[in-house]
């Protein structure tokens, strides 16, 4: 290496700090990183068209994988999505059970979180311990739902299961215990040292940048922008909740963080108020198999952001298009652009300071060698019909 | 005799001696790291998991030996043999079965420490000879470690050179038979030769050579099989090394407790300051490398600075 | 609370992780394990292998000794056969422990025993 030459560090597919493959070229000088190419392609599954070859009904299930950790939340995307495509409403009680269970899964979403970046600082022991504690959640979700991920809740036209009154009873014990251990753990990760060191002041996205790359979640809203899906375009029950919206004005990771820790308690007053209200009635309605031609577009709040399906039907019973833009392909400009010119310790913690969850994020990519840019058409790509 | 000194040598408290404990010093730290962490460690070879130290050496003995096309082919042949072999060494001057080592000469203080420089020496040889993007950073993180953390290593052990006026750690822990221990004498140099020990043998909040999420697996990230094994038995016995260092420099060293020999209480002190060094290691997240060469040059050469200023004056003699 | 203090009083505590396989843990009833069919009521309307998404379940062979074939190594685990079935035929047992490295073992095929009413006792129209 001689002065003044930069190396090329590739990260990924396979790197222990990516949870999922992507590939990131980072060219670094000394220990300073000075340009990042990302590439993404390695986790993609040819979704959307899959979509295309399954009834509705079959799809919901396709949806829920699309991601492991927030699938309830591409399920009630989907769900809403086709809902609005056959003009039905659906029943009070399916809203306030699909909030809820949303929320579990904000619980169990962000603690996760919280261990993956403790751990990606070296701070094993706080990793370790809030897995050990988001346990609760999960067994909870087992109870209420049959399955610890893909909780199949949703279908199209209400929910499948209830929740009876010992389902409340033991959401309301697991609530607070987990209260008191995620104040605990805000108040290690606010206390302890090294962390803070790892976490200030680093990879910091201003305002006008995160707003200009079109940041979602809480990345965005570490940036001190109060942007939330629940709260500007409500859907399921969330018009009639009232809650907070987080946001902190460090713009680095610490104040992902912050935020993330301070969803957590929110979500957790949402379930006990969305537990308190929860009005009787059906779980859903019977809705037609064969959807009417039309299109729209549905947006939830994922953990990780906001997370949009949109939906074209043709009056069979396939879509004829079906598109899902995750949060974390949003994120990634930002991320990209905050990755320029830290340290080379630096990068993993910023790259899971976004909770990038690539694989509901992949998308094809093309690498055409010899530049220029390249367009085909919907009839080359196959038509975008079923077969 | 002889045959006396060739058993002494090699069998207690020599290199088989040596070689058993640094496998169970590993059991007792990935136990205590384990058990801070509400999960059990080894837990089913031998009892206990006592034995899976041992287990995973000859696992690693029967992998195959990659060795990459674009390496320095002597230097990655010779750096793990050199590696297992330093503190090997070192740990012949250090009293481990009665009052003075198998080795004692006047310096031998200063000599382990141009042993700990020459590790630092290997493990960057061992970085830049595997031509891995990763392991050079790795390599260069452990040099640029060694600048942070030796000075005050050495200064702190100078402390109690000075207080039994002799350079032989013989004599150190023959002296302290006679007095207070050193820990009692010189608290603050106790520190730091704790903080400075972390940095030496990279753990966590200093294992920024080898972070596991940053740069793979370091500088050791290119060897496996029999050089990964030469390469964590190095490690292990360095733990015994730093473990006897600071139980023979700050703690008394082997003596006789009651009726139980020498060997009992080295085993005693030298497992408390394992203890404590696991502990440690369980508490704290990962530095960045300017923020520990930086910390080091602020907060702890004064602070070892003012330990052997302190002496001078007379307190901690 | 401080991580110290945390860590100190984890150290005498007793460790989180169960010993599997020794120690077993204890599933919640409503667990959607492996689909188990009762053929007794069984009518096949194959109403479950028209709605199950990856297509695990199929009638076969068709004619007198139908049953009903089913692959777990297909299955998603998703419920919709037993939310689904008229006779209430299928249930998600709670059994999960179903790895295996085999799939011709994966495959669980339910004969209905057709109940062959005698001669006398049909009703012809003649």
């Amino acid at each position: 290496m001689s002065y003044g030459s930069t190396i090329k560090v590739p990260f990924g597919p396979q790197h222990p700090a990516l949870k999922e493959p992507e590939h990131f070229l980072f060219e670094v000088d000394g220990d300073t990183v000075v340009s990042v190419k990302p590439r993404i392609g390695y986790v993609y599954r040819g979704m959307e068209k899959a979509f295309e070859l399954r009834t509705y009904h079959q799809n919901m299930y396709l949806a829920e994988r699309i991601c492991g950790i927030c699938s309830h939340a591409h399920t009630t995307c989907y769900a809403q999505a086709v809902e609005e495509l056959l003009g039905s409403e659906i029943p009070p009680r399916a809203k306030y059970i699909r909030v809820i269970i949303a929320e579990l899964e904000r619980l169990h979403s962000h603690s996760l979180w919280v261990g993956i970046a403790a751990h990606e600082v070296g701070f094993d022991t706080l990793f370790m311990y809030v897995w050990r504690d988001r346990e609760a959640v999960m067994d909870l979700l087992e109870a209420i739902s049959g399955n610890r991920v893909n909780y199949a809740m949703n279908t199209i036209g209400g929910v499948r299961r209830d929740l009876n009154d010992e389902a409340v009873q033991k959401i309301r014990g697991v609530l607070d215990r987990f209260e008191k251990n995620v104040k605990g753990y805000s108040e290690i990760i606010g206390k302890e040292q090294t962390f803070v060191k790892r976490t200030r002041g680093v990879g910091v996205l201003k305002p006008r940048d995160a707003v200009s790359l079109c940041a979602v979640g809480p990345t965005l809203r570490a940036s001190g922008i109060k942007s939330d899906v629940r709260l500007d375009d409500p859907y399921a029950a969330y018009d009639e909740i009232p809650f907070n919206v987080i946001t902190d004005d460090g713009c680095d990771v610490f104040g992902r963080t912050v935020v993330r820790c301070g969803e957590m308690l929110e979500s957790i007053n949402i379930i006990r108020h969305a537990l308190d209200h929860m009005p009787g009635g059906k779980l859903k309605v019977s809705v037609s198999r064969t959807v009417p031609p039309n299109e729209t577009v549905s947006r939830v709040e994922a953990p990780r952001g906001e997370l949009m399906h949109y939906a074209k039907s043709n009056g069979t019973t396939k879509p004829e298009r079906y598109r899902v833009r995750s949060p974390t392909l949003a994120n990634l400009a930002a991320v990209c652009q905050t990755l320029v010119g830290v340290h080379l310790a630096d990068i993993p913690i910023i790259l899971a300071g976004i909770d990038p969850c690539f694989s509901c994020m992949d998308r094809l990519a093309f690498v055409d060698r010899r530049g220029g840019a390249w367009s085909c058409t919907a009839e080359e790509l196959g038509g975008g019909r079923g077969q | 005799m002889i045959a006396y000194d060739i058993f002494q040598m090699l069998v207690f408290p020599g290199i088989l001696f040596l070689f058993c404990l640094a496998f169970l010093y590993e059991w007792i730290d990935r136990k205590l790291f384990a058990r801070v962490q509400s999960r059990y460690g080894p837990l089913y070879t031998g009892p206990s998991g006592i034995l899976q130290p041992l287990a995973d050496f000859i696992k690693l003995l029967a992998k195959e030996d990659i060795v990459p096309a674009a390496c320095d082919r002597h230097l990655f042949m010779w750096v793990p043999i050199i590696y297992a072999v330093l503190p090997l060494t070192a740990l012949f001057i250090i009293p481990v079965a009665a009052q003075t080592g198998l080795v004692a000469f006047e310096g031998d203080l200063i000599f382990l420490v141009f042993l700990f420089a020459l590790t630092t020496i290997v493990v960057f040889l061992a970085g830049w000879s595997s031509m891995n993007r990763f392991s050079i950073i790795g390599g260069v993180r452990s040099a640029l470690q060694m600048l942070g953390f030796e000075i005050p290593l050495g200064l702190a052990i100078i402390g109690m050179a000075i207080a039994a006026q002799s350079l032989s750690i013989s004599e150190i822990v023959r002296w302290q038979s006679g007095n207070w221990w050193g820990i009692w004498l010189q608290p603050i140099g106790f520190a730091v030769i704790m903080i400075c020990i972390l940095a030496e043998l990279e753990y966590v909040p200093f294992d920024i050579p080898e972070a596991e999420t940053e740069i793979v697996a370091g500088w050791q990230t290119e060897f496996g099989g029999r050089r990964l094994a030469l390469f964590r038995l190095g490690k292990d016995l360095e733990t015994v090394l730093v473990s006897a260092l600071v139980a023979a420099l700050y703690l008394g060293g082997p003596q006789q407790l009651g009726f139980l020999p020498p060997v009992a209480g080295f085993l005693i002190k030298s497992v408390a300051v394992l203890a404590l060094l696991s502990f440690a290691r369980a508490l704290f997240a990962r530095f960045r490398i300017d923020q520990m060469v930086s910390g080091m040059w602020t907060y702890l050469l004064p602070l070892a600075i003012l330990q052997i200023v302190l002496i001078q004056f007379g307190i901690g003699r | 609370m401080s991580i110290a203090r945390e860590a100190s009083k984890r150290l005498f505590s007793k460790p989180s992780t169960l010993r599997y396989p020794f120690e077993k843990p204890t599933v919640p009833s409503g667990l959607r394990g492996i689909p188990v069919w009762s053929m007794e009521n069984c009518i096949l309307c194959i109403l479950c292998q028209t709605t199950c998404p990856p297509a695990a379940i199929k009638m076969t062979p068709k004619g007198p000794d139908a049953g009903i074939e089913f692959r777990l190594d297909r299955c998603i685990f998703c419920g919709e056969c037993a939310d689904i079935c008229p006779k209430k035929v299928i249930t998600m047992s709670d059994r999960f422990e179903l790895a295996g490295d085999d799939r011709s073992k994966m495959v669980y095929s339910y004969k209905k025993t057709l109940h062959i009413i005698p001669e006398e006792y049909c009703v012809r129209s003649d």
